[in-house]
């Protein structure tokens, strides 16, 4: 399994420092020194067919009529069809000319969506084996990914919980986690998040070099909860353990639940948050909800963005709502960076 | 955040510790309702055992916090005093952190049920995920790394006092809860149990719902806490015999004759409408009424009304075979003479 370095999955000390400076400037558009992905959210969820590319692609384009630069990223490697949500047709320019090292800059296989702010990167690909990347490849696409100048790269991640996919998720700022109030799709949710938290705890323990010692202490025990697991590490060693704990911490996805038809579904966010929190120790925000709606599947039919389509229509108001809190989110982060 | 045998009642069902009665009430349905064994939101999220060990401490918390005198004496003992801890509010998690070593102290003292400092923490971990979506958000992520004192705020932070606790918590997580668990089953009014705390380990269980004693098998699975194991095999077994008595005032003998009246007063006891029992378990409003008041002719044949009384009961955590066996029986007759449809 360890394939590697890990790269600004954690994000190092020099990473974290770099960031306030970024943060001290107006939050407008006026160019950083050092160009930076603002934030980078990802959309998963593990099941298929939970909406997470038109979440992705309305998410953008509500970010994007807020004067935000936005990029999107087709991230589902293999099942790529971002451009289809958004009506183009098949981009001249894709990941495997970058993955194939075509192009040297990511930039490069952005192509223009015709909605001002926003940029795709498509990921359909006609070479196979990238749809599976090496590690290295990856690595050098998150590299990009984090360095576009942008103000939010949105990645649509595929369903599953194969690494690349986790991989993509943990190197977010925004994890954002869909849910659709099935018991199919809430077990996948679970699955996936709890795999990305696992992940996690092995990166971490790869920077910090608690491999051995979490190793040590996995052995004969399968731990179900963090909390658990960091108590565990304390014992053996406080520092560590709270050094694990806080990093842990960190790890805070974001929670959507879509096709909501009642208003006990929307509640249900609430509820998982706080299952989360309760069974888990850890922290979760819930963003919102949307609305299942009939437009939706219309929009889809006739290859037009719901926001473009039908912009009055309910779960177009869920986009403009979670787009709102995004990025009054990130505002008073970028405040509190500041001050 | 600690675990869940770990927190106290107040916190399990996230109030302060200053809640008004009304307001614990609804707190323990919203806890039932929302880590209940047939909620959505836990699906495959926590293993049998922990949804187990949550229901039991939510019923806990509805029978001590909401009796006066047993919720005092509850408060001395986790060292709560009543208008100490009133403001757990929402700002309070984020510094969840700091306070956790201090509940830590409690532990050592495991004979003496005497912890003084938990209070903080107990605010700290509380209140309902709904309230405090804000405060933490921002910043979090992003730089976790680097700033630690804040980040530290999200889940893990209690955490970090384990170790003290680790040798220490079966004490104060069994000693607190159980003794009333126990007692109400056994027909005793809910006060005297306290002082029993001799026999925590057994006590406790009682309150467990059925999950528990549906897999026996269970309870090994989760390796890493010896503590926690070792209360939940202590549980399984009692719960068998137990499963039937509400933990609530309501004594069930063991005898008893289930009509629909019995079963509403249950209902109700649970603070349960029928609107909620008919969501969670299903059966349609229609059936829960006709089945509350008796209307034999208009349920439905033996067969299916069979399996819904069954899961009405289990809903009431009661004993769905007996319930619904003593349903039928006095049905029997009825629908004998006029066979239905």
């Amino acid at each position: 399994m360890a394939e590697g370095p890990i790269l600004k999955l954690v994000k190092s000390d020099d990473a974290a420092v770099a960031l306030p400076s970024g943060g001290s400037r107006p939050p407008s558009r006026t160019r950083r020194i050092t160009p930076r992905a603002r934030r980078i959210l990802s959309v998963g969820g593990g099941k298929g067919g939970i909406g997470k590319s038109l979440i992705s692609a309305n998410l953008a384009i509500a970010l994007a009529r807020r004067g935000q630069r936005v990029v999107l990223v087709d991230a589902d490697l293999g099942g790529a069809n971002l451009h289809t949500t958004l009506g183009l047709d098949l981009p001249r320019r894709t990941l495997s000319d970058f993955i194939d090292r075509k192009v040297e800059r990511l930039e490069d296989v952005v192509s223009p969506t015709g909605i001002p702010n926003l940029g795709l990167v498509s990921g359909a690909l006609d070479n196979l084996e990238a749809a599976t990347p090496k590690h290295a490849q990856k690595m050098r696409l998150l590299r990009h990914i984090q360095a576009m100048d942008v103000d939010y790269a949105i990645l649509d991640l595929g369903a599953g919980t194969h690494t690349n996919v986790l991989d993509f998720f943990l190197v977010s700022d925004h994890g954002v986690l869909v849910l659709v109030p099935e018991p199919t799709a809430v077990e996948n949710a679970y699955r996936f998040v709890k795999a990305a938290f696992w992940r996690r705890v092995r990166n971490v323990s790869q920077v910090f070099g608690y491999e051995e010692l979490l190793h040590d202490i996995m052995q004969g025990a399968s731990f179900r909860s963090p909390v658990e697991l960091v108590a565990t590490v304390v014992e053996r060693d406080p520092e560590a353990g709270a050094n694990l704990a806080n990093h842990l911490a960190a790890f805070r996805p974001r929670l959507v639940v879509n096709q909501v038809r009642t208003a006990q579904d929307a509640e249900m966010g609430h509820a998982v948050v706080a299952a989360w929190r309760k069974y888990f120790g850890l922290e979760m925000d819930y963003l919102g909800a949307i609305d299942y709606d009939d437009e939706m599947w219309r929009a889809v039919r006739v290859r037009r963005p719901l926001l473009l389509d039908r912009p009055g229509a309910a779960a177009a108001l869920g986009f403009e709502r979670i787009a709102d809190r995004l990025i009054a989110a990130d505002e008073s982060g970028r405040a509190a960076d500041r001050a | 955040m600690k675990r869940l045998s770990d927190q106290t009642l107040y916190e399990i069902i996230e109030v302060s510790a200053a809640a008004a009665p009304a307001e614990i009430a609804r707190a323990c349905d919203r806890a039932a309702a929302t880590y209940g064994p047939g909620s959505l939101a836990t699906y495959t999220l926590a293993s049998a055992e922990e949804t187990a060990l949550l229901s039991s401490r939510i019923e806990e918390a509805r029978v001590v916090l909401l009796d006066a005198s047993a919720r005092s004496r509850y408060d001395e003992r986790i060292g709560v005093r009543p208008h100490d801890a009133p403001a757990p509010a929402p700002a309070a998690t984020p510094l969840a952190l700091t306070p956790a070593p201090v509940a830590a102290a409690p532990a050592p003292p495991a004979s003496t049920p005497v912890p003084s400092p938990p209070p903080p923490p107990h605010g700290a971990g509380g209140r309902a995920g709904q309230t405090f979506t804000p405060p933490p958000w921002p910043p979090p992520e992003v730089e976790a790394v680097s700033t630690e004192a804040r980040h530290s705020s999200p889940g893990l932070p209690v955490v970090s006092q384990p170790p003290p606790q680790a040798a220490a918590e079966p004490p104060p997580a069994s000693a607190s809860p159980q003794p009333h668990a126990g007692p109400p089953l056994a027909s005793l009014p809910p006060p005297a149990p306290v002082l029993a705390s001799g026999e925590e380990a057994s006590a406790q269980p009682p309150v467990a719902p059925a999950p528990l004693a549906t897999r026996p098998g269970g309870p090994l699975p989760t390796p890493a806490p010896p503590v926690p194991i070792a209360l939940t095999r202590a549980v399984a077994p009692i719960l068998l015999e137990n499963e039937v008595a509400p933990p609530r005032p309501l004594l069930v003998p063991d005898g008893a004759v289930w009509s629909g009246e019995m079963l509403r007063r249950v209902r109700e006891s649970r603070g349960l409408t029928v609107q909620q029992v008919a969501e969670r378990t299903r059966i349609t409003r229609h059936h829960l009424e006709n089945i509350e008041q008796d209307k034999f002719k208009a349920l439905p044949a033996p067969v299916y009304l069979r399996g819904i009384i069954m899961s009405l009961a289990r809903e009431l955590r009661l004993d769905g075979q007996k319930v619904a066996r003593s349903y039928l029986d006095r049905m029997g007759p009825v629908t004998d003479a006029e066979p239905k449809r």
